[in-house]
């Protein structure tokens, strides 16, 4: 265990202060739910960390929040708040699908969204929806603050751009049509306690003649960071959804993440489990039903 | 149907109330890491990152100098740095797994504990290593142990240097397979493996060890699944005679076989540590130490061959079992011979030929793990069966029933089963109560979709009671009654979990007649009862509590003596119910009763037994006399109040040459359906439902015998689907729950659980053996159900999402 | 560094390492050893606590963290002899085996059963599946709580 000093500042200002007094030396705790566990571990990149400073309590980082079809999602609202949230569950139903599917009960209630954000997974279950939401990240320091493409800011595994003396203020996205598809889908190696072997993040708006006009796909463990693959998304635009064309974007997409990561030792099982996964995301998205 | 219920009996077949289930509930219930003592520190190990390494220095001089530091062992600092086992306290000179633990330190804080264990500075020359079993038998491997041996003529041979592990040799010979083989219409041949498996009890092994400064007495408290058995490394590591070498089980938090050797070990080393600084030393493995250094289920390489007549008769059948033993002999040597024994299967087969042995690698040893490698041999049988089935054209139910073992055949050893043997009516009762066939049928019409598939399978097994030929089943039990008509019981076997202390009160409630409620359990302090052996090889009812038996009988007879003068009758005249004694009349002969009681007249009896009045309503004579009474008038008269017996079983004789002769007193039989859903685009398998059969002989408690069976499930699905420590060149791929990976609450599938009692002689009041046949066929069923879900078999588990997929794993 | 929590209703102050765990001051300082570790990574749930509320690891949650709130443990549920219905409803199922373990689940089953009193058998399935058993198959487990849900404010 790496052990460390505590501050726990009062204001969002404070914090700030602390964050660029310390600058790498420091890590920010919300739940503390992957933080501890690194620690424990003696993990290599918190090496020099020998002050952790809690934003657990900070009532001003804990909202959620609609201003003119943008919502504002505090960082410090737990995985549990983001499923229970019937707003949510409404505008951003697999977003709430990814939140209650990880870990346990136990972590999700106290793992917060800035801390999924912060931690940059692979692996994460809520990045994939939060990017294919075109999530925008509002990082503070104490020059101020600045806005970031959430998937931009995920630069590799566990690496982020945000810069050691920023936190996060809010995560932004603009509301999508509620009654478009939403769609997730996740593998672990069982249905508790799983780290995602992959997942995927689907949208899909329709016109009236039911073709599509708007297309996230999102996988996650398959990039080396949650993006959009847009060459996949282009299959299905202007398209009627069927589940031929869907099994095809699923190759396009296993394609694509083997262009990006090449032929590795998993390739053998990734290629074909993503593209049906991406398949199976897209059908819960656009209703077309799976082939038992 | 043989099912439960047909039996008479007061106290057994009852759904009594655990003697620990308000303490488990409260979090009053205290385990080991729970312990504390004024003055205590705590202790850790320094543990080697290589799997196969000399050590060329080590330098201890900056962690000593660390204020608050009491003590910094090496081999080169203690009396004797190996244990009474193979495998070292505190290795010197070459690590043999990655994980073994080349010094110690004692500390005020577990703070100080980690400094010191960073400042120990170690360096290592990295030798080749020997990691599969593959790679172990390769005539040019090198030699990991001095005592290994090679094959010649395809068995180990004493002559030839290698790595097997001679000790753990067991061939059967049974008939003659040349013949059996000649006699055949067709004949199958398969390969089957599984992997390292994790107990993953959900609390790690610790320990508290102390010495009293007075009589010198060293104690440990410690997580010891068999306290005697640990109670040998606290004396051998502390030098003192076992008389002064005390262990104390406190509450165990599960131990599957698994909390033998490292809790002996730590053990072990907290004594030198004790001894070293004068104060209580605790020791708590983290969960990263617990994978590490605990011994596995181990890895077995199975090749069978059968020889069958075209009706699906098996003539013959030729095999061999090897195991991945690890660096260090352990517990390879015993399990053996049980592996050797049910080389075979539950089948009636005339001509067998077995070998069975194990192989020195960098790693891990095995060890004991619910089963004693019985789950990873009906996993390859049981697929066997299967593929023979098929290769027949033939029903795999069908050739079961053909060929499983009833009452009179005889084993692969040659015993005869001459106790009833109740497989086909088991086998029948499965087959109606799962509705197999009917399922079979519509779960064969999923077969063509893409996507998600079903299969079903049923598998049968059979396994030898208790120790058997391993080593004599004896066991030591006492029973003491005290002036306010409470009980106390103790016995040499210990509580881990299973229930033993309520199946046990339940056992001396039969015999003493009172209600288990007035009895309590001590636990197992080694310095209150002799060495009873292990609480293993599911013996703790069926063989270890025969000792319980008599004793409480024993007991029994006395209280009912003293109670029937009280009454004025004959002690058979008194019987007992909410311990009370009376005078029972039923089948009496009312003339005796006036013999025996001078002041009884002849008084009319209805039915019951009970006296009747002048009116016919019942009444009572004297009224009764408690047994508080009757225990405080033994008391003040000088009568004893305790009763003590030691229980030997009977003599077996199995040859180990030939591995022919009785192997065991009796066999208990399971019957397993599971079903599956497979994902056929990603490897995922949900298990349905499983249904699991058990012949228990006797049920005592079935509360606890369902809940062996649901946890056995809950196992046997790991063992079939997901869990594995992967191992990679000597390196754990799994050190934690993270990525080990067994069910959770939403993963385990729906569970029925039927229960079969038969008449048995054998063990007590006709129990058998339930802990290890809980689990050990579900594995089995399970990876069946996957190769009929799938179509094609399977031949190794854990049949996880790369297996079931592409039918082998990454890298 | 001092640290002040409501633990079982109480009002405590404890001085306390920066770093440590909820764990350790609970079952360490408070002598409350109810709380058992088994993983130290908040996989088992073994050491689950009641967090204002809601349910969490203690061996990943930092005790530092925890000022100003409220703690309940499994030695804090029960009035005197008086078990609460979720541990009386695992003492008539017998769910249990080693017992490790089953602080954490009956916590993780009261707290499902606080929340709503009404749940169902698949959302107490999810409350506990949190809290890894290695002996029950949690049938028995879920039976109880199934069973003490009709017995809470009785």
């Amino acid at each position: 265990m790496i052990r460390f000093d505590y501050r726990r500042p009062t204001s969002i200002e404070a914090c700030l202060e602390l964050l660029d007094l310390y600058q790498d030396k420091a890590k920010l705790i919300a739940g503390g739910t992957d933080l501890m566990v690194e620690l424990r571990a003696d993990d290599e990149k918190l090496e020099h960390v020998n002050m952790v400073i809690d934003t657990t309590h900070m009532a001003a980082l804990k909202f959620i929040e609609v201003e003119e079809d943008v919502l504002h999602l505090g960082p410090g609202i737990t995985h549990e708040e983001i499923w229970e949230n019937p707003f949510l569950q409404e505008y951003a139903p697999f977003l709430c699908e990814a939140c209650h599917s990880v870990g346990s009960p136990q972590i999700r209630h106290a793992g917060t969204i800035g801390g999924s954000i912060g931690t940059a997974s692979p692996a994460s279950d809520p990045l994939p929806p939060l990017v294919a939401l075109g999530a925008t990240v509002v990082l503070a320091s104490v020059n101020g603050t600045r806005e970031v493409l959430l998937e931009e800011l995920l630069l590799k595994p566990y690496i982020t751009d945000i810069k050691a003396n920023e936190m996060i203020l809010s995560i932004d996205f603009p509301l999508l049509n509620p009654e478009a598809g939403f769609g997730f889908v996740k593998l672990g190696r069982r249905k508790a306690l799983a780290i995602s072997r992959m997942n995927v993040a689907t949208y899909v708006e329709l016109d009236e003649t039911g073709k599509a006009v708007d297309v996230r796909i999102v996988p996650g463990s398959c990039m080396p960071t949650a993006v959009r693959i847009s060459e996949a998304e282009a299959m299905l635009l202007g398209q009627v959804p069927s589940y031929e064309l869907h099994q095809a974007i699923g190759e396009k997409v296993a394609e694509e993440m083997i262009k990006v990561t090449g032929r590795r030792w998993s390739t053998p099982y990734k290629e074909p489990v993503i593209a049906s996964l991406v398949k199976r995301a897209l059908n819960q998205a656009t209703g077309v039903k799976d082939d038992d | 149907m043989p099912l439960m219920g047909k039996k008479n009996f007061r106290y057994l077949n009852k759904r009594i109330t655990r003697l620990d289930a308000v303490d488990k509930v409260t979090g009053r219930a205290v385990y080991a890491a729970d312990v504390e003592f004024p003055g205590m520190i705590y202790g850790g190990c320094l543990r080697s990152p290589y799997a196969h390494a000399n050590i060329v220095r080590m330098d201890t001089s900056k962690a000593k100098a660390i204020p608050g530091v009491r003590a910094v062992l090496t081999a080169d600092d203690v009396a004797k740095p190996t244990s009474w086992a193979d495998y070292p306290y505190l290795c010197s000179g070459t690590v043999r797994y990655v994980g073994e633990t080349v010094a110690i330190v004692a500390a005020d804080t577990l703070d100080l504990v980690q400094d010191a264990l960073r400042a120990i500075e170690v360096d290592y020359e990295e030798l080749e290593g020997v990691y599969t079993i593959e790679e172990a038998i390769k005539d040019d491997a090198i030699q990991i142990r001095a005592h290994g041996v090679g094959l010649k003529d395809g068995v180990p041979n004493k002559d030839v240097k290698g790595n097997i592990f001679y000790d753990s040799y067991f061939p059967i010979r049974k008939g003659d397979v040349g013949k059996g083989f000649a006699e055949a219409d067709i004949i199958v041949e398969r390969e089957y493996k599984t992997n390292f498996v994790e107990h993953s009890y959900i609390e790690t092994e610790s320990c508290v060890v102390m010495q009293d400064p007075v009589d010198g007495v060293v104690t440990a408290h410690a997580s010891a699944q068999n306290p005697f058995f640990t109670r040998r490394y606290l004396a051998d590591a502390s030098g003192a005679p076992f008389n002064k070498c005390r262990v104390v089980q406190r509450m165990l938090g599960g131990s599957f076989g698994g909390k033998e050797e490292l809790v002996g070990m730590i053990v072990g080393r907290s004594a030198m540590l004790c001894l070293a600084t004068g104060k209580p030393v605790k020791m708590v493995m983290t969960r990263e130490e617990s994978f590490m250094e605990s011994p596995k289920r181990h890895p077995f390489h199975f090749h069978y061959k059968a020889g069958l007549k075209k009706d699906g008769t098996i003539v013959a059948w030729e095999g061999s079992q090897i195991d991945n033993s690890g660096a260090y002999n352990n517990q390879t040597q015993f399990m053996n011979c049980r592996a050797a024994i049910h080389s075979a299967g539950a089948y009636d087969i005339p001509h067998v030929k077995t070998d069975t042995y194990g192989v020195y690698t960098n790693n891990i040893h095995g060890g004991a793990f619910r089963g004693y490698s019985s789950p990873q041999i009906i996993f390859a049988q049981e697929q066997f069966m299967n593929e023979i089935a098929k290769e027949l054209g033939m029903d795999d139910v069908e050739l079961r029933r053909k060929n499983i073992l009833v009452q009179g055949d005889l084993t692969a050893t040659g015993q005869e089963l001459v106790e009833e043997t109740i497989t086909l009516e088991m086998i029948d009762h499965m087959v109606e109560a799962t509705d197999y066939y009917k399922k079979k049928e519509a779960y064969a019409k999923t077969k063509n979709n893409k996507e998600k598939r079903k299969g079903i399978a049923l598998v049968s097994c059979y396994r030898g009671c208790g120790y058997g030929a391993e080593t004599p089943d004896a066991g030591a039990a006492m029973c003491t009654a005290n002036e306010d008509g409470s009980i106390l019981i103790n016995s040499g076997l210990a509580e881990n979990g299973q229930g033993l202390k309520t199946a046990y009160a339940q056992i001396a409630a039969e015999g003493i007649g009172c209600t288990p409620d007035r009895i309590n359990f001590v636990g197992v302090d080694t310095h209150s009862i002799p060495d009873s052996g292990m609480t293993v090889a599911s013996r703790g009812t069926v063989m270890g509590a025969q000792s319980m038996r008599k004793a409480s009988l024993e007991l029994g007879a006395m209280l009912k003596d003293t109670a029937g003068k009280m009454l004025g009758v004959d002690p058979e005249y008194v019987d007992i119910k909410d311990n009370e004694y009376f005078i029972s009349c039923k089948e009496v002969n009312q003339e005796r009763i006036v013999r025996g009681a001078a002041s009884l007249e002849i008084i009319p009896v209805d039915e019951n037994g009970h006296f009747l009045n002048e009116q016919g309503k019942q009444c009572s004579i004297h009224d009764t006399v408690s047994m508080a009474d009757v225990c405080n008038t033994r008391l003040w008269t000088g009568k004893s109040l305790a009763a003590f017996n030691w229980s030997e079983p009977r003599d077996l004789g199995l040859d180990h040459h030939t591995g022919q002769g009785d192997a065991f007193p009796t066999y208990s039989y399971g019957v397993v359906v599971a079903e599956v859903e497979v994902d056929m685009e990603t490897g995922f398998v949900d298990v349905l439902k499983v249904t699991s059969g058990h012949d228990v002989g006797t049920c005592v408690n079935p509360d606890t015998v369902e809940g062996q069976i649901y946890g056995g499930i809950a196992m046997g699905q790991g063992l079939g689907v997901t869990e594995e420590v992967p191992v990679h060149k000597g390196q754990l791929g799994s050190k934690n729950f993270d990525s080990y990976i067994f069910p959770t609450a939403m993963d385990v599938p729906e569970m029925e659980a039927i229960i079969f009692e038969c008449e048995d002689k054998e063990g007590t009041y006709g129990a058998k053996s339930l802990g290890e046949p809980a689990t050990e066929a579900v594995g089995a069923a399970i990876a069946a159900a996957i190769a009929d879900a799938k179509g094609e078999p399977v031949r190794e588990i854990p049949c996880n999402l790369e297996r079931a997929l592409l039918g082998r794993t990454l890298k | 560094m001092t640290l002040n929590m409501v633990v079982n209703r109480k009002p405590v102050s404890v001085e306390i390492e920066p770093y440590a765990r909820l764990l350790d001051v609970l079952r360490t300082q408070l002598k409350l050893t109810g709380a058992k570790e088994g993983c130290g990574i908040g996989e088992c749930g073994a050491c689950t606590v009641i967090l204002d509320g809601e349910t969490v690891d203690s061996c990943i949650t930092l005790a530092a963290s925890c000022e100003g709130k409220s703690i309940e443990t499994i030695e804090g549920i029960s009035d005197g002899d008086q078990l609460h219905p979720v541990q009386q409803a695992f003492v008539e199922h017998n769910a249990m085996q080693c017992g490790f373990c089953i602080p954490g689940l009956v916590l993780s089953g009261k707290n499902i059963l606080d929340k709503y009193p009404e749940a169902d058998r698949e959302r107490i399935v999810e409350a506990i599946s949190g809290n890894l058993c290695r002996c029950t198959g949690y049938k028995q487990v879920v039976d109880a709580i199934e069973d003490a849900k009709d017995k809470i404010d009785e």
